[in-house]
């Protein structure tokens, strides 16, 4: 008979997300993914001047700041006719390029890594490295003074959890070089943005801030440093780390799941928009015959089967409604659940490799045998990183020779007043993943509005079918030797790159009984 | 004075302290007595807990963008960070027996990120527990209760939807409450006070909605460099008219006289920009109206209609005479 684990809150992600897994024979049988917190965005934005919508929905999240503010801001282009200047799209593309930077940063050292490293062996670092030993210096004080939070408490090291003293110490140098580099990256992005988290210059028909030469010099020489950082320090640590001590999960592409991927394409790399970065694209079953598609927004939709919310059939986010009804016996998680032509999806870093077949990405899976799983996924955030900042620096040279041509422009004002009626849906890729926003417009104010983000694609509960979203998915056959410390359930977890919030409790699955999770 | 041991016995807490030390990955390199005799004598950094709500952790993210201090030495040296969901390394149970241990010890910083709903607690859980409750009891030990953002402070995005977000003040009546709203919270603002607290134990003398009035004692208007212009009525229409490019952005919906702030003085993000700098209006994001009210956010709404009035009737002092 199985074991229930229940995990709330899941740390160190955004948001409020509860994980409940059931394990047998020391790996998870089944899985539930929860979101536990909700606030109605969409109802708030009825009624309301549109333009209002790119503002109010970059609240969605303050972690990857912004993207819905690009994405809500696409949607309104589409309804009202604009046509954003290239000058405009430059800027917007530069800065969310500094958001996917910051944000990758955070992600690895400053959410993830602390799953995979023991952190006291720091302790044992007997080398000569003077920054090394002020690492050590400081940890070891930290534990005289009795006070290792927030390092601790954490869930016990096993197996996969790197000891080695050297590796650890530069491991937690890094984490603290990096909480300065993600500051780095936010200044970089406020030189146009205007501030972070939530940049305030991205609107419909373009862009805000006029840029002047100092500042796009100034983004450049903050640019170098990050590339400098990226390229020596962060990409060399992902592949260290998925090459060597985790190779094993990496091998056993512990948390793959579905093996489906939707990437939607995002940023224009010249004015025709002819080339992009990422390209769009949906893949079916990564494992052998793999089966590619143009991406059809129509074949979207949202299922409420099992969230609170009223239930209704599957409908296209054009038409999806947000009313709560938080009294569904049948209902888990204020997560819906979309699917592309009724099969759930995994959207974001891992999905835009695939999607794009990138090289560096396919090359280091063949090389070292590494199924999609957790570590692939870290591998595809580091290697998309440096992707983007060569997209920057294409974005840097072509603002400063447009801006340096008479004519030149940021803003559609001839469209910049609402329509009558319309309706508009904007695409983009954040870090995260496909990220799609629907308007309709009537008597100039929004009569609907939905947004499908990433995590809902990711974090989903189950579908009419019943079959699992992703995350759920992705646990299925994760090894749990000590239900008392499911370690590789929140690894698998974060290494999506969640935005919510979660948590773990024990259930008998015979007494249906729910415990206190206590970790001795 | 480590409170949380008050009532174990010396054996009790030794085994806690094994257990410390095995959890810790320390058995061959401290014995439980060491570590035991270290807590003891340790000197204490002020301990913080953070709690999210109805938030979207962008105040978690503005916190982390301050240069100096840099967010390591504020998360290391200077305060226990005892919970805080996005930072922290424990999940589940382990973290949810933190937050209640710190609570039992008392003393600490609380900080609140995010609304509470009030239609109904279930649009909020963590770890099982509504997280009105949540609040309610970690407020009770509190040495200071600081509410950031504007959802915190006033209920904010959050306050306008089906769940009905409220403000701390609404969960906590009668208790002492430092807002610092802005969305997100200003980083600075944020570390100033805590900084300030720590120095004296006190709040820093606040206005009437309870913000520290060394931050929000002035409007946005008042140190606008967009002011000369406001006063000669050359508003801005036309992003793309270099001419046009410091002008008054009221015709673009801001809301600058009536928001209550320093934002033009310190600007954002260790002083690099901020909103109007960037051609973007100021949202009035310090203020209880914030955001349904203050709607139309772009276009000339019932604030311009106020602000203009003011201006007619020479209510708005010029610069030169301000």
């Amino acid at each position: 008979m199985g074991k229930r684990i229940v995990i709330d809150p899941i740390t160190r992600i955004e948001g409020h997300l509860k994980i409940e897994v059931e394990v047998e024979n020391g790996r998870v049988k089944n899985a539930w993914s929860s979101g536990t917190m909700a606030r109605g965005f969409e109802a708030l934005l009825l009624g309301k001047d549109p333009r209002d919508a790119s503002y109010v929905t970059s609240r969605f999240c303050g972690v990857c700041f912004s993207v819905h503010q690009m994405a809500s801001a696409r949607a309104l282009d589409a309804a009202f006719g604009a046509q954003v200047p290239w000058g405009g799209t430059l800027l917007r593309n530069l800065v969310m390029g500094a958001e996917y930077i910051y944000d990758h940063l955070v992600h690895f050292y400053h959410l993830s890594a602390l799953d995979y490293l023991d952190v006291m062996a720091i302790a044992n670092y007997t080398g000569k490295d003077p920054g090394l030993n002020k690492v050590k210096e400081k940890v070891v004080g930290l534990v005289q003074q009795g006070d290792t939070f927030p390092l601790t408490p954490r869930y016990k090291p096993d197996e996969f959890t790197v000891k080695d003293p050297e590796i650890v110490t530069t491991a937690v140098k890094h984490y603290l070089d990096a909480l300065k580099m993600q500051i780095k990256a936010k200044n970089m992005g406020v030189i146009f943005g205007g501030r972070a988290p939530h940049y305030q210059s991205i609107v419909v028909g373009g862009f805000t801030q006029f840029p002047d030469i100092n500042q796009v010099a100034r983004f450049r020489s903050l640019l170098d440093q990050l590339a400098a950082f990226v390229n020596e320090v962060y990409i060399p640590d992902v592949v260290a780390f998925g090459t060597g001590p985790l190779l094993p999960l990496a091998k056993a592409g512990v948390g793959g799941g579905h093996l489906n991927y939707l990437s939607y394409g995002s940023f224009e790399m010249d004015e025709a928009a002819s080339r992009l970065l990422f390209q769009p694209g949906v893949v079916f079953g990564i494992d052998g015959g793999a089966r590619r598609e143009p991406v059809d927004p129509d074949r979207i939709t949202e299922s409420v089967r099992h969230s609170w919310y009223k239930e209704d059939a599957p409908k296209h986010p054009y038409d999806g409604a947000q009313v709560f009804d938080l009294n569904r016996s049948d209902a888990y998680s204020f997560v819906k659940a979309p699917r592309y032509a009724n099969v759930p999806m995994e959207v974001g870093p891992l999905a835009r490799a695939f999607v794009d077949e990138d090289p560096t990405v396919l090359k280091l899976i063949k090389e070292y045998g590494i199924k999609p799983g957790a570590v692939a996924r870290h591998a595809a955030r580091a290697v998309e990183t440096k992707k983007i900042i060569d997209g920057m620096y294409e974005w840097c040279d072509q603002l400063t020779r447009a801006m340096t041509k008479p004519g030149f422009t940021i803003h559609d004002t001839a469209h910049w007043d609402p329509p009558a009626e319309s309706e508009g849906a904007g695409f983009f890729e954040p870090p995260r993943g496909a990220l799609g926003h629907w308007i309709k417009i009537k008597d100039h104010k929004i009569a609907n509005y939905q947004a499908v983000v990433p995590s809902t694609w990711n974090a989903s509960p189950r579908d009419e079918q019943g079959v699992r979203g992703q995350y759920e998915e992705s646990l299925i056959g994760v090894p749990v030797p000590d239900p008392k410390n499911p370690i590789n359930v929140v690894r698998v977890i974060r290494s999506f790159d969640p935005c919510l919030a979660c948590a773990i409790h024990l259930i008998d699955p015979q007494t249906n009984e729910i415990r206190q999770f206590i970790v001795e | 004075m480590i409170h949380v041991f008050d009532g174990l016995s010396r054996r009790d807490f030794l085994k806690y302290c094994a257990g410390a030390a095995a959890a810790l990955g320390l058995s061959d390199l401290f014995t439980a007595e060491k570590i035991a005799r270290a807590l003891e004598t340790a000197a204490k950094k002020p301990p913080l807990i953070w709690l999210e709500g109805q938030d979207c952790a962008g105040c978690t993210i503005s916190l982390i963008s301050v240069e100096n201090p840099s967010p390591a030495s504020l998360i290391l040296d200077k305060i226990s960070v005892r919970y805080h969901e996005t930072i922290m390394a424990a999940s589940g149970t382990l973290a949810e027996k933190a937050r209640e241990e710190t609570t039992r010890e008392g003393g600490y910083v609380l900080v609140v990120e995010g609304a509470i709903p009030q239609a109904d607690d279930r649009y909020c859980m963590v770890g099982g527990h509504s997280f009105r409750e949540i609040v309610k009891e970690t407020a009770e030990n509190a040495a200071a209760i600081i509410g950031v953002g504007a959802c915190a402070a006033y209920g904010g995005i959050p306050r306008g939807t089906p769940t009905q977000g409220m403000p701390l003040s609404k969960v906590l009546p009668g208790q002492s409450i430092i807002n610092l709203p802005t969305c997100p919270v200003h980083m600075d603002h944020l570390m100033g006070t805590i900084i300030y607290f720590l120095v004296t134990q006190k709040a820093p003398p606040l206005d009437k909605l309870g913000r520290p009035l060394m931050y929000y004692g002035m409007t946005v208007h008042d140190n606008c460099r967009r002011r000369g212009h406001f006063d000669e009525d050359r508003f801005l229409t036309d992003w793309n008219d270099p001419e046009q490019r410091d002008w008054c952005l009221l015709m673009k919906g801001c809301k600058g006289p009536e928001t209550h702030s320093d934002c033009p003085i310190r600007r954002w993000n260790n002083g690099i920009n901020f909103c109007i700098d960037a051609g973007a209006p100021c949202q009035g994001c310090s203020e209880p109206e914030f955001y349904e009210e203050q709607s139309p956010l772009y276009a000339m709404g019932p604030a311009t209609s106020r602000i203009l009035a003011k201006k007619d009737a020479g209510l708005i002092p010029r610069k030169e005479n301000a």
